[in-house]
């Protein structure tokens, strides 16, 4: 009866109390303790000996390809937010090739694997286009998989302003080009801004993909000391965690926005 | 005001809304639409206050011949204004910038007159204490005391309003009644779709019965109300006022 008493005041969450830092933290150790039994538990049916020091005589191999990393994905959803914001538009077109083609865009983009497309875009179309630079090629190509999905993003905010609003901006007088501008895009960007944050985390990772034209980004980096030093764990364990570095402090972000820009329509 | 429609069709689809409806009106402040739902009575008020294009038959408010290109509507629009049954506040901007828009983006008003003017209209209807307030933090009521003002900021040749109080909670709809009433008041030219019955009698200076895509009667609303000959609009009036 104590014993049970004990365990749901630590484990459970009343409904309206905030739940203590103590009880937190006891469930955070708790957690922390279960992977690390877990993994102890693997590594040592592995029988894996850790040889940190030939991996740390590489770090800055890692740094550069982590650096890389963020400079790619950074440049790519800048580029892929422009594209995204353009095949949004042209879905909306009333010139049907436009409307048809940006429809196309979308949906092979997305259906398609993004290594596939990687090696199509840099072997076949940048080959013939005489467009030598592989990080260019890398931008252009995590710009175009991205804008596809950047794309139904702002289809969606745009979709998501009623059509009502749409008809009172026709009552009041405003032209279309005044309607986007001032009734429909204020929403849509701040409606759209968590999704894109996600969506930069998505592009983050999938960078990672870039390394099979021999892009030197994190993933690259971690495959090339890895190569070097036969210490596979110790190149990969930083990846995973560098990556967690990156995206974590963007779900945060993205979290805080949704709370931000919540309002209802 | 002066209204003049000759042989007016709309239809959506298969749907025949209004039906060759004639109607010539003059020297009246107050219109009000009155009849079942379906019935027509939104349609006409869109149609009058340039939203749609007629099928075919014309269309004279005052001096503007509605029977033009979407352009030409678009410049009637920002001559007239009009108050809907949902409020239809933009959800982003607050009730000061809401009543702005309209003034600094389709009437070209500098900026700083636009707030000046929001300001004071806001003032004068004891809203000023919500001017900051976004729609979400406002009541229905207040929402669309608000979008009448918006309506109205703009000094309106005519303003148009669809059922402004049906979405409303009941204890809201006389501080919007009332709003509308100071505004025929000051003589600003109304034309109303409303299910209020009580007030269509006060405010209208003419009544039109609107069922089945045409005016099935007409007339002051005294006439109207109390003496009509017609089966239908007794039926009609037997039915909505049966609790009131």
């Amino acid at each position: 009866m104590k014993l049970n008493k004990m365990f749901s005041s630590l484990m459970i969450e009343k409904k309206g109390e905030p739940v203590s830092w103590f009880v937190r933290l006891t469930n955070i150790l708790i957690l922390v303790l279960l992977f690390y039994g877990l993994f102890s538990f693997g590594f040592s049916r592995l029988s894996y000996t850790f040889r940190w020091g030939s991996v740390w005589k590489y770090r800055n191999n890692l740094i550069d390809g982590f650096i890389m990393t963020i400079l790619l994905s950074l440049a790519s959803l800048v580029l892929s937010v422009l594209l995204g914001f353009l095949f949004a538009i042209a879905q909306k077109s009333r010139i049907l090739l436009i409307r048809y083609f940006s429809r196309a865009y979308i949906e092979v983009i997305r259906g398609t694997p993004l290594l596939v497309q990687i090696l199509m875009f840099f072997y076949v179309i940048a080959n013939a286009a005489g467009l030598n630079n592989r990080y260019i090629a890398g931008v252009l190509i995590m710009s175009i998989f991205a804008s596809a999905y950047i794309a139904e993003i702002i289809r969606a905010g745009i979709d998501g302003v009623g059509s009502t609003q749409l008809e009172t901006a026709r009552s009041i007088g405003l032209t279309k080009q005044q309607t986007y501008r001032h009734i429909v895009f204020p929403q849509v960007i701040t409606g759209v801004l968590p999704p894109m944050a996600g969506q930069l985390a998505s592009l983050i990772k999938d960078s990672s993909l870039l390394s099979i034209i021999a892009i030197k980004e994190f993933t690259m980096a971690a495959r090339e000391v890895n190569a070097n030093t036969f210490s596979t764990l110790e190149s990969y364990i930083p990846l995973a965690i560098g990556y967690l570095i990156l995206t974590l402090p963007i779900s945060y972000v993205t979290k805080k926005l949704e709370r931000r820009y919540f309002y209802e329509t | 005001m002066r209204l003049k429609i000759d042989k007016l069709t709309k239809s959506y689809g298969d749907l025949t809304v209004l039906d060759k409806l004639d109607l010539e009106i003059k020297d009246i402040n107050s219109l009000v639409l009155i009849g079942p739902s379906g019935g027509g009575k939104t349609t006409l008020l869109r149609l009058l206050a340039g939203l749609e294009q007629p099928d075919s038959g014309s269309i004279i408010v005052n001096d503007h011949n509605l029977d033009c290109t979407e352009e030409e509507l678009l410049t009637y629009r920002r001559d007239v204004g009009m108050v809907y049954q949902a409020y239809n506040l933009f959800p982003h901007l607050d009730a000061l910038e809401n009543i702005m828009l309209p003034l600094v983006h389709a009437q070209q008003i500098p900026k700083k007159e636009a707030r000046e003017q929001a300001l004071s209209l806001l003032e004068r209807f004891n809203l000023a204490e919500h001017a900051f307030k976004k729609p979400v933090a406002l009541s229905g009521g207040q929402q669309q005391r608000i979008a009448i003002c918006r309506a109205v900021a703009i000094k309106p040749e005519i303003l148009f309003f669809d059922e402004p109080t049906s979405a409303l909670d009941p204890e809201y709809t006389s501080e919007v009644l009332d709003l509308i009433e100071e505004l025929r008041e000051d003589t600003m030219e109304l034309i109303l779709v409303t299910h209020e019955m009580g007030f269509a009698h006060n405010a209208a200076d003419h009544v039109l019965f609107i069922s089945d895509g045409g005016i099935i009667a007409q007339g002051p609303p005294s006439e109207l109300f109390e003496q009509t000959k017609n089966e239908r609009v007794k039926r009609f009036f037997d039915k909505v006022l049966k609790y009131n």
